[in-house]
């Protein structure tokens, strides 16, 4: 899962189905979906975002919807 | 003929247009700069550019997004200029497919070749030109470099992609493509194939725009009856909008394979750059201190010095010259005293803070320019969210302390209305620049030793209402509705001095502008309500008709420190620009010698009431062009008002407190 990734922590999306339909369509048109990789560059501290690399590119998303991201380790 | 420039956010379609059209709109690095379409001629007059605001795809989520569907649909335009980012090609071509299947000329401006060269992105564009079937020209819009080629390819040979179907999505949906536009035959300009794929992926402006022509239970029973067919055909699909998006991707996954090299990447400057700024802990601290060295030299280091250069220069040349030019012609004593004692204390009292607020602005193009803004918003996100909005909603905050206007607009770039509407309402609270010759002019008289501080503690409280009034509306007015927070965080770019420099320029010469007409009318007016009064005109100032107006409303001022109708008087003129509240006082205080209105306000207030003034200055009411502006974007005359109610309402409610609560306390 999402939520246990540290910074520096590389993985690949395997669900996103569960993250708020909105949320999925903006991920989507940063080329972000199932099969994409991530790797965290930074978490926000007192639950705020986190800062994820993907697709070269840098996105800020809310600890919580990360966190409904199902992430596989790599 | 008419020229749409199109392309994902932050890809510096408004750059190009500056560089193509020779016009100065309005550029920064982040995503959501423009928010409504913009129109320019080309440099050799070949036809006219429209700028567009950035969208990841025609089927909008947002309002702004909402300006590209709308004006798609709606105008006419005869040629797409498609500018693609080549450090991030892949998203950027599943726009380029939705444009080609519109089947008008396009053309393809590849930009910041530069940064893709940096990271080891090479790309064929004779290739890439191939496939697609349109001209593809690498441009750098930041320097121009590429621009006239361009503007060579547009007014020669673009012209329709050679290729006809760039993606086959499949037979079922092609099947359904055809169906459909047998029934749209003669009845629309547009595209069948571009209205039938864009209302199978989920467009709702598509939609309304079909159910004009189609029946709106037949558009439904097409969408419904193809995802139930997909889904049964596919097991991994999920949705027709999903298997449609999946379908293109493939393409481009087969273009980028023939068309892109990638040779070894090295660590963007970026990281580095990100690692310190949004630490876990540093973040926040580095964004106040930041603020703190921006009020350091707009008021103590560098700005308060050169004002008052230009006060001595204005106050001593050129009244000196004016008024032996007046003795030369022979001058009315009403003449004389309408240009000195109107015009020159009015217009000139507020060009003397030119100094401070093109520093200011200064700063703002900094902050926007080299990536910094949508780090902020990041930064933000976790005490936005607490009071039920989200980070994003903190750019046009930011973008508000230059000016209110251009802040509410920026509002548009935020998805759910909730968010949106409580943004527009809260931004008039954030201090614009016309606030700032107040403080200044207030702070030089009271708080000489605190200047930036005593400024920065009113920046950022009218932070801190606005916080805690979103976390009341979200209680009362405003409830439910999720909140959405996504945000892009483009690269750092190196700000170049002379982009900068164009920017502040942009945004201050607004402020002269606005000196030389709007105050300079102003002050000739305030003028006369203070030289005429009942009892005729050349009265004293306190039986003028503005003293009589001031009355009115001390008493109610009263309670909060500055009962005098002076006060009254200068706020009622700063609902029309805040810059007058300035003009108005340098009349009604009009000093001929040069001891300066500062030195004179400490005959009428103290400094707690001086500090009281400054709050109620920074709440009270968003001015005139605010008000239309909120009206614009709202659209309703319910929440224009409530946001002028609510602000006089909290503006005296804190006054109070802050006053009568320091009096208690011994201050004065």
């Amino acid at each position: 899962m999402f939520g246990s990734f540290k910074v520096g922590d590389k993985g690949k999306i395997i669900d996103i189905s569960k993250v708020g339909r909105m949320v999925q369509r903006r991920l989507l048109d940063l080329g972000i979906t199932e099969g994409s990789e991530v790797c965290v560059k930074c978490i926000m501290p007192f639950g705020g975002p986190v800062m994820f690399e993907s697709c070269g590119q840098c996105v800020g998303l809310r600890r919580k919807e990360a966190c409904l991201i199902e992430v596989e380790r790599v | 003929m008419e020229i749409a420039l199109i392309g994902n956010p932050n890809t510096g379609k408004t750059s190009l247009f500056n560089n193509l059209t020779g016009s100065y709109e309005y550029v920064g690095n982040w995503s959501g700069v423009t928010v409504e379409k913009k129109v320019g001629v080309f440099k050799k007059n070949i036809g006219r550019l429209i700028d567009l605001p950035g969208v990841y795809s025609l089927n909008p989520l947002s309002r702004d997004e909402g300006v590209v569907t709308t004006f798609f649909l709606e105008e006419p335009v005869d040629r797409l200029l498609n500018i693609l980012d080549a450090s991030q090609l892949e998203r950027n071509l599943h726009l380029t497919l939705q444009l080609l299947e519109y089947e008008k000329p396009a053309l393809i401006g590849l930009n910041m070749v530069d940064v893709a060269a940096n990271r080891g992105i090479q790309i064929d564009t004779e290739k890439l030109s191939q496939i697609l079937g349109v001209s593809v020209v690498p441009v750098v819009a930041r320097s121009g470099k590429g621009c006239d080629r361009l503007i060579e390819v547009i007014s020669t040979s673009s012209s329709h992609s050679k290729v006809k179907k760039h993606v086959y999505y499949g037979k079922a949906v092609e099947e359904a493509i055809t169906r459909l536009s047998i029934e749209l035959i003669g009845k629309t300009d547009h595209s069948p194939r571009w209205l039938a794929l864009q209302l199978f992926e989920g467009n709702e402006y598509v939609k309304r725009f079909l159910s004009d022509i189609v029946e709106p239970a037949r558009l439904e029973s097409y969408i419904s009856h193809l995802e139930s067919l997909l889904i049964q055909e596919n097991i991994h699909v999920k949705s027709l909008t999903n298997y449609i998006y999946l379908k293109r991707k493939e393409v481009i996954e087969k273009i980028l394979e023939t068309s892109v090299r990638k040779v070894n990447t090295v660590v963007p400057l970026s990281e580095k750059i990100d690692a310190i700024v949004t630490n876990r802990y540093l973040g926040m601290p580095i964004f106040l201190i930041c603020m703190y060295l921006m009020f350091m030299l707009t008021f103590d280091w560098l700005g308060t010095p050169l004002s008052d250069v230009l006060d001595g220069i204005l106050t001593g040349t050129v009244t000196t010259g004016v008024e032996k030019f007046l003795g030369a012609v022979h001058a009315s004593d009403f003449i004389h005293a309408l240009i000195i004692e109107g015009l020159i204390a009015g217009v000139g009292g507020v060009l003397v803070f030119v100094p401070q607020i093109f520093i200011l602005f200064f700063f703002i193009s900094l902050l926007e320019d080299s990536g910094y803004m949508a780090r902020v918003a990041l930064v933000m996100d976790r005490i936005m969210e607490s009071v039920g909005l989200n980070g994003k909603a903190f750019i046009p905050m930011m973008i508000g302390f230059g000016c209110n206007v251009p802040g509410i607009m920026a509002a548009r770039t935020i998805e759910t209305p909730r968010e949106r509407l409580m943004t527009i309402l809260l931004t008039p609270l954030m201090s614009c620049s016309a606030r700032l010759p107040v403080y200044a002019l207030f702070v030089g008289a009271f708080f000489v030793g605190h200047k930036a501080l005593v400024v920065l503690s009113l920046y950022v409280l009218g932070i801190v209402v606005a916080l805690v009034l979103a976390k009341i509306f979200t209680k009362t007015l405003l409830k439910s509705e999720t909140s959405l927070f996504v945000i892009e965080l483009p690269p750092y770019r190196l700000p170049q001095f002379q982009s900068l420099w164009r920017s502040t320029w942009d945004k201050g010469k607004g402020f002269i502008r606005k000196a030389g007409t709007f105050i300079f009318t102003g002050s000739v007016f305030i003028w006369l309500l203070s030289y005429a009064g009942p009892n005729g005109l050349k009265v004293a100032m306190d039986d003028s008709f503005l003293a009589a107006i001031g009355n009115l409303f001390a008493p109610v001022l009263e309670p909060i420190g500055f009962g005098t109708w002076q006060a009254a008087a200068s706020l009622i003129t700063g609902f029309l620009a805040k810059e007058a509240i300035i003009s108005t006082m340098n009349i009604i205080y009009f000093v001929p010698n040069d001891a300066g209105l500062q030195g004179l306000l400490s005959n009428y207030y103290t400094p707690l009431a001086a500090y009281s003034f400054m709050v109620f200055i920074l709440l009270y009411i968003p001015c005139l062009a605010t008000t239309a502006t909120i009206y614009k974007e709202t659209g309703s005359k319910k929440w224009t008002a409530f946001s002028m109610m609510y602000a006089l309402f909290i503006a005296y409610v804190l006054c109070l407190v802050i006053f009568q609560g320091g009096k208690l306390f011994g201050l004065v």
